[in-house]
């Protein structure tokens, strides 16, 4: 039974990179441990090392003074290790049950599965936490909160005393968080040790007993009592300066209708995925789309962008109907920051300047006579880099070379640079650093004033809410209300974003 | 002349589908079939020179299964390990396998077409021939329709009741969350592709040393590429790649009856190469395989 | 040249020489000289200008089929259907050959090989709208396609178009369709121009065209080409045809240049010989053309090999395959260059 963890003076060196630098951290069972740092701190690298998933090249890991040394994963959760990832590791095609027994599956007559008993241990497992899921139903049915609990679960079938939750409130609603939080704390309270990755910093005051702070790959400070500590200065440590944590917007728009969108309605597979979506942005207007994802928001940039056909859509701008698929639409004056920048925002083995012209190529200025013209292309290529900030020694690097925030100023730049009259921008800063999001919230704005249309879609609803004037919300494929950003709070969000929403 | 056909589309059916069951295990562990082919060739050149050098027909089957099984060890070290485009890899193993059965053959018969004859499998369903109907259809097979039969039923056992089994598909959909739980992923693709070069190695073995006596040159002649389809029509499953194999064995029966008929033959051997572009064009629609097919647990 | 083109280099060189290697070795253990087989080779293919004429005779379709099988891999589409696109354009281009059309020579060339060409192309296309409009997978289509061509062009100069004489062939091509040799007592001809403008016209349309970037971005990431708002499908059609339509040049070309009738099954594995050209040509039309030399070297030399001292012509295509094979899995070219260099380190270390 795991007491006590310690990692002592671990590094990990990657070809470009030193992700992890001399850290020493150390958990003990029954209490809540937040390993607080923002993203490329080397906090996940550093659990997965723990975890077994990577090797450490120095250091040494102690359980319960014992060293150790893990091969794989196998290894740690042999001595009750469990980890929760950020990406779920799960087979949606198959069951619950299967899902949490694959790998440590009870048997009957030494061949078979017993899937009857492993059935009823799951299920069981499921009450006595009250989670309130069907141990026989398949993966892709449960919502992300329940997919989350089938992680956890996972880990807790395989007797794991010590569990490490890599940013587990990133795609909750603030009451699954604080259903989440509960469960933490009962499992707590039964001397389940607890790690949780996080750069939230109000969350990490809410549960954690202990902190340690990582910056660049380095331990920056370990705190075992968290009563002297603030926001402020907690994010200091995290960045490293001082950080604006609020970008304001102001007020109400009062600017005529320029973009509107009637019963937009989608059919996936048989089952509906927008459900009579209306709404309408002024000029010089951000309306945000708030839901927890999965509730037809992504589906819902591609059906405006016209990269899927909706079933049922009526599009105007500026009171002239448009329509057509993503070539034409763009055309039509309609920009798009797609939601994940390496899947449908770039082609990473091009370079930075065939990246910053894609989908623009045939523009004129750009392309005569179906030539591409080279010289045009790399001196806009030049200008846009800098302009943009984008670290790289020039336009003819491929862009698999840059880091996540320089990729995504890639995709922002090429679009803004169109000047487009409606920009449909979906998860503009998942998983770049803090400098590449400030600049980036403020290009967004930048065409607010401007006096574009912006369509804002985001899982992160601080996003949402520091950039957004109105604030759609988005549950089971409905906009089921719409508020004024000034005068709604986070909680109430929440309820409605999980249906719970009352007009009362 | 039902009984006939019938009969015949038993026979042609086992080779294709020996390797469409091999097939399947290697698209359901992540890995794409489309070296089905060098291992049928393979396979099928390993049995008659193991039957040449031993004189034994059963030597000869064994050798089939170990070329098959070579193949599909190249196959997975290259998709696995060396993370090669498992495309290209089974198309370059599919070219090596044709260049390398006609060189050998050469070097070892002195022909570029065929081989010399060999000692082949005659064990037959005999002792039914007394038996009216069934006797027509089943006496003259060979051993290889049971044993056909039951590998595929074990084979359908083995994914879907069997711990390996689960932690085969496991890898297969997600090879990341299956290392994530300590699942060993190249240990257990290497087995399902394995497995994969050792049926269709045996598939092989049939049409060389069981339906002839001597190895000709690309005598499997797609049959790997029609394999890869029925796996697709089967949507993975073992037993239906049974049935499934079945059609495809009914037009190559079709094909020989009709070659008595005096249409031109270059004419009747198109038709299994047309129904397999049917099948693939309007018949497997909305199959999706495996979605951890040509990932890796290190992405 | 910048370190990452020559970088590109390593793999390809290296690829083919440890390709030769292997081969040697199997040569060896089959009883024969590997270094007196390659030096006939060598000889065979740049021993004199006649042999010289007859490598680049032998390079010709295999330059022409990896541009071919090139242009639709830039796309992401294996199109292993070169063969039949081959074959289609060379029966079709013999058919226009035979025929008088009245046109003087330069015309009734030109005809005929856009005859050949339009029909590979439209093959290539047929390949594309399965692709497209149903998913089939491009592999096993082709595969298929080559199959069903090359029964029925079989089967067409076996009955309907069968000349006189015990051949499965047709009839002979008019003059006017045939291509002009070069050098009057050599067989080379003015294919090889043609081929080389292709090559230039294939190296230009990919590197510069939107078209060519197009194709370039779908073959890399689909997805982001498609949010990017270029035409997935159309691209893919458009390299298909393209792919095909240069298949069918090649076996035009050939049939006018070299056969002068379609011949039932006349091709030596062209169309697959164009993935192992292709692949050592690191997928660029110039390579292409010295990596098409470098193989109908080793076909012409292989062929003299073989009427010197019986060594089986097929090692070549081994080495074909084993450059396919190599070429594309450059972690384990890295992997064996590394462990040369690893041992070497161990050498200097213990000296």
């Amino acid at each position: 039974m795991i007491e006590k963890i310690e990692m002592i003076d671990i590094v990990k060196q990657f070809p470009l990179v030193r992700a992890v630098d001399h850290v020493s951290f150390s958990a003990y069972s029954g209490e809540i441990h937040s390993l607080l740092g923002e993203n490329g701190a080397g906090k996940t690298c550093l659990m997965k090392i723990l975890y077994g998933m990577m090797k450490p090249d120095e250091g040494q890991i102690l359980v319960n003074g014992q060293p150790v040394s893990f091969h794989s994963p196998r290894d740690s959760i042999a001595l009750g290790i469990g980890m929760v990832h950020q990406h779920f590791m799960l087979s949606p095609v198959m069951t619950v049950t299967e899902n949490i027994i694959a790998g440590v599956e009870p048997r009957k007559n030494h061949i078979f599965i017993d899937m009857d008993k492993a059935v009823k241990d799951v299920q069981a497992l499921i009450d006595r936490y009250h989670f309130s899921i069907d141990a026989k139903a398949f993966v892709q049915d449960l919502s992300v909160g329940e997919q989350q609990r089938v992680e956890i679960l996972k880990a807790l079938y395989r007797g794991a005393r010590l569990l490490i939750l890599d940013e587990p409130t990133a795609v909750l609603t603030p009451q699954e968080v604080d259903a989440l939080f509960d469960i933490m704390r009962n499992l707590k309270a039964s001397g389940t040790g607890i790690i949780i990755i996080t750069h939230k910093l109000k969350e990490t005051l809410a549960i954690a007993d202990k902190i340690s702070v990582l910056r660049q790959g380095k331990l920056i400070t370990h705190r075992q009592d968290l009563g002297e500590s603030t926001m402020d200065d907690l994010a200091e440590m995290m960045v490293g300066r001082d950080v604006e944590l609020n970008v304001s917007s102001e007020g109400p728009v009062e600017g005529e209708v320029y973009f509107e969108v009637e019963h937009c309605s989608l059919t996936r597979n048989g089952l509906p995925v927008l459900k009579d979506v209306s709404f309408n942005i002024r000029k010089g207007e951000v309306l945000g789309i708030a839901g927890v994802e999965g509730n037809g928001q992504s589906e819902l940039a591609e059906v405006l962008t016209g990269n899927i056909k909706a079933d049922q859509l009526v599009m105007k701008k500026d009171g002239v109907e448009i329509s057509g698929d993503s070539h034409s639409l763009m055309g039509q004056g309609i920009g798009h920051i797609p939601e994940d920048r390496l899947a449908m925002g770039l082609i990473v083995e091009k370079s930075i300047s065939e990246n910053l012209i894609l989908g623009y190529h045939g523009r004129k200025r750009f392309c005569s006579h179906g030539v591409l013209d080279r010289k045009n292309i790399n001196s806009f290529a030049d200008s846009t880099i800098k302009k943009y900030g984008i670290k790289t020694p020039d336009g003819n690097q491929k862009a698999a070379s840059l880091s996540g925030g320089n990729q995504q100023k890639i995709v922002v730049a090429r679009v803004i640079e169109e000047e487009p009259d409606v920009l449909v921008v979906c998860q503009p800063t998942r998983g770049v650093d803090v400098g590449a999001m400030e600049f980036i919230h403020h290009q967004i704005l930048g065409l607010r004033k401007a006096g574009k249309a912006v369509l804002l879609i985001s899982a992160d609803l601080d996003e949402v809410m520091n950039l957004s004037d109105r604030i759609a919300v988005m549950y089971e494929g409905k906009i089921v209300k719409t508020f004024d950003a000034d005068k709604v709070s986070a909680r109430e969000l929440g309820l409605w974003m999980t249906g719970e929403g009352n007009e009362s | 002349m039902i009984l006939g056909l019938l009969a015949s589309t038993l026979s042609l059916s086992i080779p294709l589908v020996l390797a469409a069951l091999g097939g399947v295990m290697s698209v359901r562990s992540g890995v794409m079939a489309l070296g089905l082919e060098s291992m049928m060739l393979f396979g099928a050149f390993s049995a008659v020179v193991g039957s040449w050098f031993s004189g034994n027909a059963f030597v000869g089957l064994l050798c089939g299964i170990l070329g098959g099984l070579v193949i599909g060890l190249a196959h997975a070290l290259l998709s696995v390990r060396y993370k090669m485009n498992q495309v290209i890899s089974g198309i370059g193993l599919n070219l090596l396998a044709t260049a390398a059965t006609t060189l050998f053959m050469q070097i070892i018969w002195n022909n570029k077409g065929s081989s010399a004859t060999v000692a082949s499998v005659d064990v037959t369903l005999s002792f039914l021939q007394n038996i009216p109907v069934l006797g027509e259809i089943f006496a003259r097979q060979s051993i290889l329709l049971p044993v056909t039969i039951a590998i595929a039923i074990v084979e359908w056992f083995v994914l879907f009741r069997t711990p390996f089994g689960l932690r085969l598909r496991f890898v297969g959909e997600n090879p990341k969350a299956a290392s994530s739980i300590g699942i060993p992923v190249h240990k257990m693709k290497y087995i399902g592709v394995a497995i994969c070069g050792m049926l269709a190695g045996l598939g092989g073995a049939y049409l060389s040393i069981v339906s002839l006596d001597m190895f000709v040159r690309d005598m499997s002649a797609s049959r790997g590429y029609i394999a890869v389809a029925i796996g697709i029509l089967s949507r993975y499953n073992p037993v239906k790649a049974m049935l499934a194999g079945s059609l495809f064995g009914f037009c190559e029966a079709v094909q020989i009856y009709l070659q008595g008929y005096g249409v031109p033959s270059q004419l009747i051997q198109m038709i299994p190469y047309i129904v397999t572009l049917l099948v693939l064009v309007f018949g497997v629609r909305n199959i999706k395989p495996p979605a951890g097919v040509g990932a890796h647990e290190d992405d | 040249m910048n370190r990452n083109r020559l970088k590109s280099l390593v793999i390809p060189l290296f690829s083919f020489f440890l390709a030769i290697v292997v081969c040697g070795i199997i040569m060896a253990l089959c009883g024969y000289n590997p270094f007196t087989a390659y030096s006939i080779i060598f000889s065979g293919a740049f021993g004199s200008v006649r042999n010289i004429t007859n490598t680049l005779i032998q390079a010709s379709p295999l330059i022409m089929t990896g541009l071919g099988y090139m242009v639709s891999k830039r796309a992401m589409l294996i199109n292993l259907g070169i063969e039949g696109q081959l074959y289609t354009g060379a029966i079709v281009a013999a058919l226009i050959g035979m025929t008088d059309l009245h046109l003087p020579l330069i015309l009734h060339l030109a005809v005929t090989m856009l005859g050949g060409a339009a029909a590979g192309g439209l093959v290539g296309l047929f390949i594309g709208f399965l692709k497209v409009h149903f998913g089939a997978n491009e592999v096993i289509t082709t595969t298929m396609t080559n199959f069903i061509i090359i029964n029925f062009t079989s089967y067409l100069v076996n009955y309907p178009l069968k000349a006189d004489g015990a051949v499965a062939q047709t009839e002979r091509m008019l003059e006017t369709a045939l291509m002009p040799k070069i050098l009057p007592s050599y067989q080379l001809t003015y294919s090889i121009v043609i081929i080389a403008l292709v090559a230039v016209a294939v190296k230009f349309f990919i590197d510069r065209t939107k078209t060519g970037f197009e194709i370039q971005c779908v073959g890399l990431n689909q997805k982001a080409s498609a949010v990017a708002g270029i035409k997935v499908g159309g691209v893919m059609l458009s390299a298909m045809f393209i792919s095909g339509a240069i298949g069918g040049l090649a076996g035009a070309l050939q049939v006018m240049s070299v056969n002068r009738r379609f011949i039932a099954g006349f091709s030596a594995d062209y169309g697959f010989s164009g993935i192992a050209v292709a692949a050592l040509g690191n997928d660029n039309a110039i390579g292409i053309i010295l990596s098409g030399i470098v193989f109908g070297a080793l076909k012409n030399g292989a062929n003299i090999l073989n009427m010197t001292s019986r060594t089986p012509t097929e090692f070549v295509a081994v080495v074909q395959a084993l450059v396919v094979i190599f070429v594309s899995a450059p972690l384990l070219i890295n992997e064996i260059l590394h462990l040369g260099a690893f041992r070497r380190k161990k050498k200097e270390g213990l000296a």
